[in-house]
């Protein structure tokens, strides 16, 4: 993903915000490799020595929406998130950007509303120190990384936000600090850049 | 005095609204159950009064309510699966397995008419084996097979449609992420799922390669030149090529059959070898970061797209709509095979002109009741849903994977895939139509688990 390469504060703005989204990603993915190397060591310790790890299954359990929130802007400011594109991608201009805005403004809503909610909800966790069910981990950290994960989209909404005021004003400006939803097209272009990065040109060559 | 019926219909409608115009499914399922649950907590403790009274009770349970699901819907155990095949699908790409899969059943299969299309087919499934994305699949074999199948003098548009429809498989065969994110929607076990889907897979395989010797014979223009042949002791070591694959098969496979593996563990097992051989291939530490951003990103979208229209079907819960919508249809004087082939063309229509997932998990909440209510089996109706959604893949307009064929190989046109792509779309609802007719074919492999009633 090549971002927008002007040099305006806002630019430099959505550009800063975005290596934070970009590194709270790598939080996630982190978390992502070490569910892994866990499971494996759950499997290698009961079956070689017959010793499950206490509390894997409620640790696993909690890294799952770890994971999902540690991500979440960064995916929103790539457009990796489902939609449906088929009246986006027949407007253009001003129209575009109307649409753009109502349902980013739509989502900000939401976004409020559930910092609202999961914040009450890893209070109470907090308060009365609720912990997991087998192994007696508090489960108010993940709880409170879902409120930030939360908190982290809002600001990038919030960036979206702007952006799109600016790009109702002038439609024909470069888009700047709002995710451009990729065509099918662009899909199939990324997917055969990974695929050519993967398989290079000489190993394509299957030998007989 | 609102019903809670009402507010569900208008929600149904907004929701509509929302997702039309653009805005994210899972937020759009979030914000259109938020409003809901507040209106349905609201107006079942108001029995007189306006709709301001409804909201103003409705208000701050309904928020504590919704806040509650990210964290209570996802701490799941059977949900750490999904991470753990999408991990695996990334590290096959730079594990060589696509060309070991290709040249082994090259090897194989040959010398039968067609040899190299078929062996394609083939070698998709094999590869869908480490892999749950269609997308990926057809990617990585538009480089490795389209070349190949040109050289031997097929026509540009059958390769191309070989390696779209060959892709789908990939949907099926597990580790297959769609069918994970059906059996949590559902709440039906992981595991039978996985279970089911791999003999379907395998069928629909074999029935788009049998179709292709037909038409091979029938136009052996098709068919390019013959390959040479092929001893016993070369297609015996050409397994060799093939054990990443089948190491993970045996593992994933193996350990959800048996029980004695969680299909998370399985998962990361898999997973784990894929790496080390990866890291054997010589994937860089560059292709590795990216890969392990790209799997994360995808588990967020996954995860996201969860907790919203988990959001969603509580709401739709609390109205009784489901319910309501189930009584209505069970209520038709019909075969309850019509109400099923209205079903599948829902799918097959909205399959153009959206992504499976958000498809899969904004029509379940409503379908999957009423399934259950005309006594089909969920765990058959899962395959046969996947199905659709492979169909959808290679179907007009959106077609994504003719669209990745033709983003690989930019001199094949785009119109030429479709054209190619056309009899494995007659497979496929024959397909559809084998696992109507016969459920066996689907169910009998999960009834087998270990530990299963």
């Amino acid at each position: 993903m090549v971002l927008p390469v002007s040099d305006t504060p806002f630019a430099r703005l959505d550009r800063g915000y975005f290596m934070i989204e970009k590194s709270m990603n790598y939080i996630a993915a982190a978390f992502l490799f070490s569910l892994m190397l866990l499971a494996c060591a759950e499997v290698f310790m009961r079956k070689v020595f017959n010793s499950p790890i206490h509390g894997q299954a409620d640790l696993v359990e909690i890294m799952i929406p770890t994971m999902g929130f540690f991500g979440l802007a960064y995916c929103q400011r790539l457009a990796g998130h489902v939609r449906m594109e088929l009246l986006i991608h027949k407007l253009k201009g001003r129209a575009l950007w109307l649409a753009e805005f109502t349902s980013n403004f739509a989502t900000i809503i939401i976004v409020v509303i559930m910092i609202y909610g999961t914040w009450t909800n890893f209070l109470n966790a907090y308060e009365i120190g609720d912990t997991s069910m087998d192994a007696q981990i508090p489960v108010w950290p993940p709880k409170l990384i879902i409120t930030l994960g939360f908190c982290l989209l809002l600001g990038r909404c919030l960036i979206a936000f702007c952006g799109y005021i600016r790009l109702i004003r002038h439609p024909d400006a470069e888009p700047i600090g709002v995710p451009i939803s990729p065509t099918v097209s662009d899909i199939a272009k990324s997917e055969a850049e990974v695929a050519r990065d993967a398989i290079r040109d000489e190993d394509a060559e299957t030998r007989r | 005095m609102i019903e809670p019926i009402t507010i569900g219909l208008i929600g149904l409608g907004m929701l509509a609204v929302l997702v039309v115009i653009g805005m994210h499914v899972a937020y759009a399922g979030a914000f259109v159950g938020l409003i809901g649950i507040v209106l349905t907590i609201g107006a079942r403790r108001v029995r007189d009064g306006d709709i301001f009274d409804v909201i103003e009770k409705g208000w701050s349970p309904g928020l504590l309510n919704a806040g509650t699901v990210p964290f209570s819907e996802l701490a799941h155990y059977s949900l750490s699966v999904l991470p753990m095949f999408i991990l695996i699908g990334y590290m096959a790409f730079h594990a060589r397995l696509t060309q070991g899969a290709f040249y082994c059943m090259r090897m194989w299969f040959g010398h039968l008419p067609g040899g190299l299309a078929v062996a394609t087919v083939f070698a998709t499934a094999a590869f869908a084996a480490v892999s749950g994305a269609s997308t990926a699949t057809a990617a990585v074999f538009s480089r490795v097979a389209i070349p190949e199948m040109l050289r031997y003098g097929y026509p540009p548009g059958f390769s191309a449609g070989v390696v779209a429809a060959g892709g789908t498989l990939a949907s099926l065969i597990p580790p297959s992420g769609i069918l994970v994110i059906y059996a949590i929607i559902v709440e039906e076990s992981v595991g039978k799922l996985l279970l089911a889907g791999f003999i379907p897979g395998i069928i629909s395989a074999v029935i788009y390669a049998a179709s292709i010797m037909v038409r091979v014979k029938l136009n052996p223009a098709l068919g390019g030149e013959k390959l040479g042949d092929v001893t016993w002791s070369e297609r015996i070591s050409s397994l060799g090529q093939m054990w990443g694959i089948l190491f993970v098969v045996a593992v994933i496979m193996g350990g959800v059959y048996t029980g004695l593996m969680t299909p998370t563990e399985s998962g990361a097992i898999g997973a784990f070898v894929v790496f080390l051989l990866a890291l054997k291939n010589g994937m860089t530490k560059g292709q590795f970061l990216n890969g392990l951003a790209e799997s994360a990103k995808t588990a967020v979208m996954i995860i996201t797209i969860i907790w919203g229209i988990l959001i969603l079907v509580r709401f739709l819960g609390f109205s009784d709509l489901p319910n309501v919508i189930k009584e209505l249809i069970l209520g038709l004087d019909v075969n309850r095979y019509w109400i099923l082939l209205a079903i599948l063309l829902l799918y097959g229509v909205l399959g153009m002109f959206m992504d499976a997932i958000g498809m899969l998990l904004l029509t379940l909440p409503l379908v999957q009741p009423l399934i259950i209510a005309l006594g089909f089996d969920p765990i058959w109706f899962g395959i046969i849903v996947v199905k659709m959604v492979e169909i959808c893949l290679i179907t007009p307009p959106i077609g994504l994977n003719c669209f990745v064929v033709a983003g690989v190989r930019p001199d094949i046109p785009l119109s030429s895939i479709f054209k190619g792509i056309w009899w494995f779309f007659v497979c496929d609802v024959l397909t559809v139509a084998l696992f109507v007719a016969f459920p066996g074919i689907v169910l009998w492999l999960p009834n087998q688990m270990l530990g299963a009633n």
